[in-house]
């Protein structure tokens, strides 16, 4: 048992060094702006998945409203870019600030329901926040949204001139999301979550402040995607209330880390590599122009896990290797 | 001022009973097979598109293609149940969610892909027709879809009152394990709820198209506001769902009288919130079933 287990992590490790080599290296080697941009939509959708993760994969509260948090995160420093001329980098962290703020209402209203009417609940606060954008005409611009003002070069307000710059800063995003749930995982917290998500009032029998670990882990989950929020609308010089809190956003949150593995650290960024390679495959095949082709391909991805692996590809992924390990194909018990 | 309210009851009462039979078939179910199905909004999308293609290719009244949409949704309700639900039922939520929620997205793109995203209408020769009586106007069009729609409710209740298969769905809602022992076949229980509850919703939409448009996304104005209405009607509850739809029909009305003619669906949210902070268990918790 020892003997493989060290070895397993030796493999890990290696796998990881490989990994991380390859993808601090890569802008230096991809020129094409195109590429670039693929894996910029990877990196920022893998963050976003993580993020939802941290909640929706541990504590089992699944939301399909962290565009809320998104839209909060992009707004928040738009505002502030605008009206004020503060940089974004500190607008990044106020509107991840004032999404945490958010979350505690939110989740005092939600958090009132379980299991499927939660997420209902989520949805319904995402697209009702929307709405109010919407309607704040001189407030943030209404149904037209704005273009953020192009200063050219200007790394102290997040704008570059490179592509590899922007790939540089949501790498650094998903790092810190990855450690983050790295530490949760293996703390006390980490194991009141999953308790949590196994059966909410069996945790709390045995004396797991399930309200108060649920508000943290919303919190710390609306902080994160509030963050991703604000580098896309940096990234795309473009914000208006349809793209900030994008139905969308709240789906894909949440399709990368069931399709990849709900509760494990590398589920979403591995759901996300499958999901967006697909999309990116079908684009060139098909032009984008067909419209509903990528999300008819997506829920059909979906179904086919949720009716066959419901562990995603991780749960895959750990059988076949333990199955090369020689071991009997231990199958993972379904969504534990 | 106190006609103009009548008058937006009025027509918040005739399109709530088109909410009703939506939110209906979502708590019958969530009732049943304790599950919320997120696709409710796309088969209403369904009916529409079939009583659309009906009525244009074969000249066939929009109202009387129900007896096409509720047949055919009946037998897809009972087939999804059989090879999909049923290998998803259990005590985790997530793959019960996100099973119908992918259906949900799949049915809307398919849709998307197949019919293009145009709206797409059918003109009756009672589309524009409205009876008057003491000053207030009812659309025909709506009041037809209102009289089938409580209609269909009705017999749905004596159906779930009356005979042995709705007394075994009710048991069934109530306790699942004791009504396998007392020897009810859940699945085909089960089968039966899921077609009911798309028939009502293929219903909703054949019966709407006479005054409303199809397009792909119509379903999620009306999964909402049944998402809603079933919160407020107490999770699981016929009745219970029908009186809160009539509500949030009226309330939706009201809204865009008074507030203004974008704001039917912050009134709903605002319904939602209010439900949410004050009465989360609904307003006939304990009581009705």
């Amino acid at each position: 048992m020892g003997q493989i287990d060290t070895d397993t992590s030796k493999w890990k490790f290696a796998a990881l060094a490989v990994l991380v080599a390859a993808v601090v290296l890569l802008p230096q080697f991809v020129e094409n702006a195109f590429v670039i941009d693929i894996f910029i939509r990877i990196l920022l959708f893998s963050f976003i998945g993580v993020a939802w993760n941290l909640m929706g994969g541990y504590a089992k509260q699944l939301s399909l409203g962290h565009a809320a948090y998104f839209g909060l995160g992009a707004y928040t420093a738009t505002l502030m870019q605008i009206d004020f001329n503060i940089s974004p980098w500190i607008g990044m962290v106020a509107g991840g600030i004032v999404a945490m703020l958010a979350s505690l209402p939110i989740g005092w209203l939600c958090f009132r329901l379980r299991g499927p009417y939660f997420t209902i609940a989520t949805l319904a606060t995402a697209q009702a926040l929307m709405l109010i954008f919407l309607k704040f005409r001189d407030f943030a611009w209404g149904a037209e949204g704005t273009t953020i003002p192009n200063l050219g070069n200007s790394p102290l307000m997040m704008q570059f001139e490179s592509k590899a710059a922007y790939y540089y800063v949501v790498l650094g995003l998903l790092i810190l999301a990855l450690l983050i749930t790295w530490r949760i995982e293996r703390s006390w917290m980490g194991y009141y979550l999953v308790a949590i998500g196994e059966d909410e009032d069996a945790a709390e029998a045995i004396g797991v402040n399930a309200p108060r670990m649920k508000r943290e882990i919303y919190m710390l989950s609306a902080f994160l995607t509030a963050l991703a929020g604000t580098f896309y609308i940096q990234y795309i010089y473009f914000i208006d209330p349809y793209t900030a809190f994008s139905l969308n956003i709240s789906i894909e949150a949440a399709l990368v880390a069931i399709v990849g593995g709900i509760g494990t650290l590398w589920g979403p960024v591995i759901g996300t590599v499958l999901l967006e390679t697909t999309s990116t495959l079908l684009q060139s095949w098909l032009g984008s122009s067909t419209g509903g082709i990528q999300l008819t391909v997506y829920s059909l991805i979906l179904m086919a896990v949720i009716l066959w692996r419901p562990t995603g590809l991780m749960g895959l992924f750990n059988e076949m290797w333990q199955r090369y390990l020689g071991r009997k194909p231990a199958r993972l018990r379904a969504s534990p | 001022m106190l006609e103009t309210v009548v008058q937006a009851v009025i027509n918040g009462l005739l399109i709530g009973g088109i909410y009703a039979l939506v939110s209906i078939g979502v708590t019958l179910i969530f009732g049943v097979v304790k599950i919320v199905n997120f696709a409710q909004g796309e088969f209403v999308m369904i009916g529409m598109y079939i009583s659309y293609f009906l009525a244009t290719y074969f000249g066939v009244d929009p109202i009387l293609s129900l007896f096409v949409s509720m047949p055919v949704l009946f037998i897809a309700g009972v087939l999804i149940q059989h090879f999909l639900i049923r290998r998803v039922l259990g005590p985790n939520d997530m793959p019960q969610i996100f099973l119908t929620f992918a259906l949900s997205l799949l049915l809307l793109n398919l849709a998307l892909l197949l019919f293009t995203a145009n709206y797409r209408t059918v003109h009756t020769s009672y589309s524009d027709q409205a009876l008057h009586f003491a000053g207030f106007y009812v659309p025909v069009a709506k009041l037809i879809a209102f009289v089938v729609a409580m209609g269909l409710s009705g017999a749905l209740w004596v159906f779930l009152q009356t005979t042995d298969l709705g007394k075994a769905m009710r048991a069934a809602a109530q306790n699942r394990d004791v009504a396998t022992l007392m020897g009810i076949n859940p699945n085909r229980v089960f089968c039966v709820a899921f077609g009911a509850a798309l028939a009502l919703a293929g219903a909703a939409g054949s019966l709407l198209m006479p005054f409303y448009s199809a397009y792909p996304f119509v379903g999620q104005v009306f999964v909402l506001m049944a998402f809603v209405a079933v919160v407020l009607g107490t999770l699981g509850n016929v009745l219970g769902a029908l009186i809160a739809s009539l509500m949030m029909g009226i309330a939706e009305s009201l809204g865009i009288q008074f507030v203004g003619a974008d704001s039917g669906l912050i009134v709903v949210f605002a319904m939602m919130l209010l439900t949410l902070a004050f009465r989360p268990q609904g307003l006939g918790a304990g009581r009705m079933r």
